[in-house]
């Protein structure tokens, strides 16, 4: 399905990340917000680095992996209630190409801040910390699973 | 490949339809003619109409039928279309608004299948994972909607205000074990007034109290009850003298006294509102064809000009019910003032089949003399608790006390001949 279109997708939060130029506005917005961030006269470079790639994935954190449901209601008489976005995506088929894109750009975010940090050990253990944080919620084992019963509800 | 080729020559298919002897009820049905009215040509015979549901007699009703004859000159016989896609004629607002206002409620909404009615209230609110408490002699059309919501249904024994009590207590302890999911969890008691299956009604000031106790939502279905129960007909609500915004939701059809077809619930304006979105029966179905609303129209008009056909009505099931007492063999199961009641054998013999075609011998018995009868029947395999076999008599506002009388003895007569 297309964002704005009618459809008859049960769920559409399980198609809307392939949707036509999903993926050029998710680029173009961190884009922006590192761009902001640059433009802020206190912030060094490598500063700016590190807080896109800390800002950017704690809203992937929050949106994909911790808010639960869907803000409408669909007609499966609330299947993926106690789902997350990314559980939600593709009806939990893995490895599709959203999937696949949404892993590897924090990694390639990681890379970028870690070139422009020059590796320092601050900034690397914050960066380090932080795509951890983004990548373990992704893998396929982790698919429904609630540490310590966080979230469960 | 050998193997498999044989194995498909091999393969027989079941038949599609299961091989069925002669004699099944389904095969031999009785053919009416003409309207089902207090007095019903069945197989060619007039008898009196001891089966239709047609409490107040409104279904042969002058006026009801010029007003639907009115109707159907003005609009056309259907609407073509759902409610959210032209399908919304103003006969359609001025039935619901006029419902609401009967029944002192804020909003009604208006479904065209009575069946379909609670079938979709129901998941409409009551979703996976939500928890709903009802009654084990719930009707066909509670059972469906609870099938279609999801929800995990504990049943409790008919009328057992003790038996809800424990499930509901079980229910408070799991919740303290694990508020965080008990606060997402929805809880729901669904009952009817006036039970289909039994012919009693439901406690209702008792719910009322555990339903403030555990905080658990209501939804009563009064299909039977309304128009019949309660002074002016408003149901059990006003039976027993009860504030109607206590209960969450009222769903009732119209095929009954109103003698239209369709649905409605009623309620808070909060609640019915959802389901003008989110019941599949309301959004994905035709709406009711307007002459059948200009007929429920013209029957809650009859239904409040005329407060005293309930009067009547009780006291002529109070009748019947007195003097159908004593049959030998024959057991009453319902209410004194409840004008569906049901007959069941006293002494089962054996199994489901042959108490049914026992009955049946009672029914063509009656029906040879005059009074049709029916008996109540259930999907075998579908219900979650079925009932015994039974008779179902229904006693309308039509019928003189002599017929009354008649069907008594009648009844007493073919008791004696066919189970002694």
């Amino acid at each position: 399905m297309n964002v704005g279109v009618a459809h008859s997708e049960v769920n559409p939060n399980t198609r809307v990340m392939n949707s036509r130029g999903m993926w050029l506005t998710y680029g173009l917005g961190v884009g922006m917000l590192h761009v902001v961030l640059l433009s802020i006269p206190f912030f060094s470079v490598p500063v700016a680095w590190t807080l896109t790639n800390v800002i950017h994935n704690l809203g992937m954190y929050v949106f994909l992996h911790a808010v639960k449901g869907t803000p409408f209601e669909t007609p499966d008489q609330g299947k993926a209630r106690l789902l997350t976005h990314w559980e939600q995506l593709d009806y939990g088929v893995q490895f599709t190409s959203s999937r696949k894109f949404f892993t590897i750009s924090p990694i390639i975010l990681y890379f970028l801040a870690s070139f422009y940090t020059k590796y320092d050990p601050t900034h690397f253990i914050l960066n380090t910390t932080s795509l951890l944080t983004v990548l373990i919620p992704k893998m396929p084992q982790l698919h429904g699973v609630r540490i310590f019963g966080i979230n469960k509800y | 490949v050998q193997e498999k080729e044989e194995l498909i020559e091999e393969w027989q298919p079941e038949p599609l339809v299961p091989p069925v002897p002669k004699d099944h009820p389904a095969l031999n049905y009785n053919i009416v003619s003409g309207p089902p009215t207090h007095i019903i040509t069945v197989n060619g015979k007039e008898c009196i109409n001891f089966a239709s549901f047609n409490f107040l007699g409104l279904l042969d009703n002058e006026k009801v039928k010029s007003a639907a004859q009115a109707s159907l000159k003005k609009y056309g016989v259907g609407t073509c279309g759902p409610r959210g896609f032209y399908g919304t004629f103003d006969v359609h607002l001025e039935l619901e608004e006029r419902l609401a206002k009967f029944m002192r409620t804020e909003e009604a909404i208006i479904y065209s299948y009575g069946f379909a009615t609670i079938a979709s209230a129901i998941p409409a609110y009551s979703k996976r994972g939500d928890i709903v408490f009802v009654d084990e002699a719930a009707c066909f059309a509670i059972q469906k909607g609870l099938q279609a919501s999801r929800s995990s249904i504990k049943l409790f024994k008919h009328n057992d205000m003790a038996d809800l009590e424990r499930l509901l207590k079980e229910q408070e302890t799991e919740d303290q074990k694990n508020p965080r999911k008990a606060r997402v969890t929805r809880r729901f008691i669904v009952v009817e007034g006036l039970y289909m299956n039994t012919g009693d009604v439901c406690p209702l000031p008792e719910l009322i109290k555990l339903k403030y106790k555990y905080k658990v939502r209501i939804f009563l279905e009064e299909s039977l009850s309304f128009g019949v129960l309660g002074e002016h007909g408003r149901g059990i609500t006003e039976h027993f003298g009860i504030n109607i915004d206590d209960i969450d939701l009222i769903s009732a059809n119209m095929e009954n006294s109103l003698a239209s077809i369709g649905g409605f619930c009623c309620g808070r304006s909060f609640i019915i509102d959802h389901q003008r979105l989110s019941g599949q029966g309301y959004c994905f179905s035709a709406s009711l064809p307007p002459l059948l609303a200009a007929a429920a129209i013209e029957a809650l008009n009859i239904m409040e000009d005329n407060p005293d056909i309930f009067q009547t009505l009780r006291a002529k099931s109070e009748r019947i019910h007195k003097a159908l007492q004593g049959i030998s063999g024959l057991k009453v199961v319902g209410e004194a003032f409840s004008p569906a009641l049901h007959l069941q054998l006293e002494g089962s013999c054996g199994s489901r089949d042959s108490d049914v075609k026992l009955l049946k011998r009672v029914v063509d018995y009656c029906m040879n003399s005059g009074i049709a009868l029916t008996q109540a029947c259930y999907l075998e395999k579908e219900e979650k608790c079925l009932p015994p076999p039974s008779i179902r008599v229904v006693i309308t506002v039509e019928q003189t006390e002599q017929e009354l009388d008649k069907a008594a003895s009648l009844l007493k007569e073919a008791a004696q001949s066919v189970l002694n």
